[in-house]
């Protein structure tokens, strides 16, 4: 187990090196998922502002776990490190875990920022940042399967690189993420369409459990309901779509 | 000691594309395996089963006792591939790569960063250790992925073009490496396009076509039974030179006598080209390419 931990941290490492060499690109994107968050408090009101900021945390983990697709396929269909590795005494869950929480790596530095935003914005609680973290790690593992089932299907870099970026901007910039589901309401066809969408479940969670909302319990059992269903399905389908060994 | 075994291994894509059939052969400790045949033959399928990488159709295959299919376990922590195309990440050292790489396969700190100076010192990259690799030539950068495949010190090497877009010097010391690993008791399977690089390395080769066996056995077998021999080229006399050469292939020594001394006699240049495997290749899989060509 040691040793399969050991090869996960390496290889998540690796992939995740050249970003970490170059801090000013490490800055740039880990922070990206919050430049609208500086928009919305220069523009609208400090609660608003609050509630973009919880927004922008639940969207850093969901586009970390998006774009696993692109570690996924650069390493198997362009730099070939996936054979390479296949050929060693590596697991294949060693493997996928690496992958997986490189981009959490990259991510970390903007989450721990925006978190000590919220704590000096208003009173808050351990549970609270506690079950924030939760959902979006819920999230975040959906969105890994999705990047996994991309990664391991797509055939070039082209698509490699388009997809998990038209669908981060279909499942973070559209939907209530960084604004509150009740600006919704007056458009029931879209709303309908927001709550097919997970990161639209896992913002409404984070921000009730942060307090900046208040939502029925059938709602908050709908949101976790859904955000496991949609890991569980994810995982499904990356499961039949990635391999580590090819057929 | 027969380090791998294949048994009438036979491989049909998904798709339904039907890569290899009926292919059988070992290898033995020690050796250098080349497998040759032109692009599409069927080769990358058979390395990539091999390594464990794809799963054979039909047929079996063993490394190192172990059967590539039901146990590739015992496999992998004593191979290492070099895979067709491999590039390095171009933001990253060489350094960084072969040291991150050594790490993934479980060595300590300490260890791999000795093994990865050898394995550098060793291919010449040492003193490119802190460039990006995007700052590297092609042949730098080939040579960077096979360091990454080297430093795991495998029992069995799997190279699938390794020696590609590197430069004479660059070719001779992968040479050199790998002769010398196979002198520790290294076995290596290596497919390459080369004929001279098969033909100064193989102890034994495979030249599949169509992803069948078109000859197996060593390169002088390959040359002695296409009757592909030594050619002897005959200058036309000084002050004709519109005429062209001769160009002949003695069968026996006696033949080669007689043209010498027609050649001082009529004081004509004399030159000799030993057989080459290219053209042993070219007559095994020549049958094939006229075939596609009508």
């Amino acid at each position: 187990m040691k040793s399969r931990i050991r090869e996960a941290l390496y290889i998540g490492l690796f992939d995740a090196l050249p970003l970490l060499r170059d801090p000013m690109l490490l800055v740039v994107i880990s922070l990206f998922s919050f430049l609208p968050v500086i928009f919305i408090f220069v523009f609208a009101d400090q609660k608003s502002a609050v509630q973009s900021l919880v927004g922008a945390i639940v969207l850093t983990f969901s586009f970390t776990g998006l774009f696993a697709s692109q570690s996924v396929y650069f390493n198997k269909q362009w730099f070939r490190f996936q054979d390479m590795l296949v050929a060693s005494k590596v697991s294949p869950a060693s493997y996928a875990v690496g992958l997986s929480v490189s981009g959490l790596v990259v991510a970390l530095p903007g989450v721990l920022v925006a978190l000590v935003l919220l704590l000096l914005s208003g009173p808050t609680s351990v549970v609270g940042i506690f079950l924030l973290i939760a959902t979006s790690l819920i999230l975040w593992i959906g969105l890994v399967f999705v990047g996994f089932a991309i990664g391991a299907t797509t055939k070039n870099a082209r698509r490699a690189n388009s997809i998990p970026q038209v669908l981060s901007i279909a499942m973070g910039f559209l939907p209530p993420v960084y604004y509150p589901l009740a600006r919704l309401d007056a458009y029931p066809i879209a709303k309908a369409f927001a709550m097919l969408i997970p990161t639209t479940h896992a913002a409404q969670l984070a921000k009730f459990y942060f307090g900046l909302i208040v939502i029925p319990d059938w709602e908050v059992a709908l949101g976790w309901a859904y955000l496991l269903g949609f890991a569980a399905l994810m995982g499904f389908l990356a499961s039949r779509r990635a391999h580590w060994v090819d057929p | 000691m027969e380090v791998v075994r294949v048994e009438d291994l036979g491989k049909t894509y998904p798709g339904g594309t039907k890569a290899l059939e009926g292919v059988s052969f070992s290898i033995q400790k020690g050796e250098i395996f080349c497998l040759l045949g032109r692009n599409g033959a069927g080769k990358t399928t058979l390395l990539r089963i091999l390594a464990t990488q794809l799963k054979p159709t039909v047929g079996r295959a063993f490394v190192l006792g172990h059967d590539v299919l039901q146990d590739p376990k015992a496999i992998r922590p004593h191979i290492a591939v070099v895979p067709q195309e491999a590039r390095p990440q171009m933001l990253l050292s060489p350094y960084d790569h072969i040291l991150y790489f050594c790490l993934i396969r479980g060595r300590s700190r300490a260890e791999a960063r000795e093994r990865t100076r050898k394995v550098m010192d060793d291919l010449g990259l040492w003193e490119h250790r802190d460039k990006l690799a995007s700052d590297l030539s092609g042949g730098l950068r080939q040579r960077l992925i096979i360091a990454m495949a080297l430093v795991a010190d495998p029992e069995v090497l799997f190279l699938d073009e390794p020696t590609i877009g590197l430069d004479p010097l660059g070719r001779r010391s992968v040479w050199h490496m790998l002769r010398e690993l196979t002198r520790k008791g290294a076995t290596i399977l290596l497919t390459t396009h080369y004929l001279d690089e098969a033909e100064m390395l193989a102890d034994d080769l495979l030249i599949v076509d169509k992803g069948r066996t078109a000859f197996l056995g060593t390169v002088e077998a390959a040359k002695g039974d296409t009757g592909v021999g030594m050619r002897v080229i005959v200058e036309p006399p000084a002050g004709n030179g519109t005429a062209p050469p001769e160009v002949l292939e003695p069968r026996s020594a006696e033949e080669v006598l007689a043209i010498v001394e027609r050649g001082l006699r009529e004081k004509r240049k004399v030159t000799f080209k030993p057989a080459s495997l290219e053209e042993a290749f070219i007559k095994i899989v020549g049958g094939s390419i006229e075939v596609e060509d009508t």
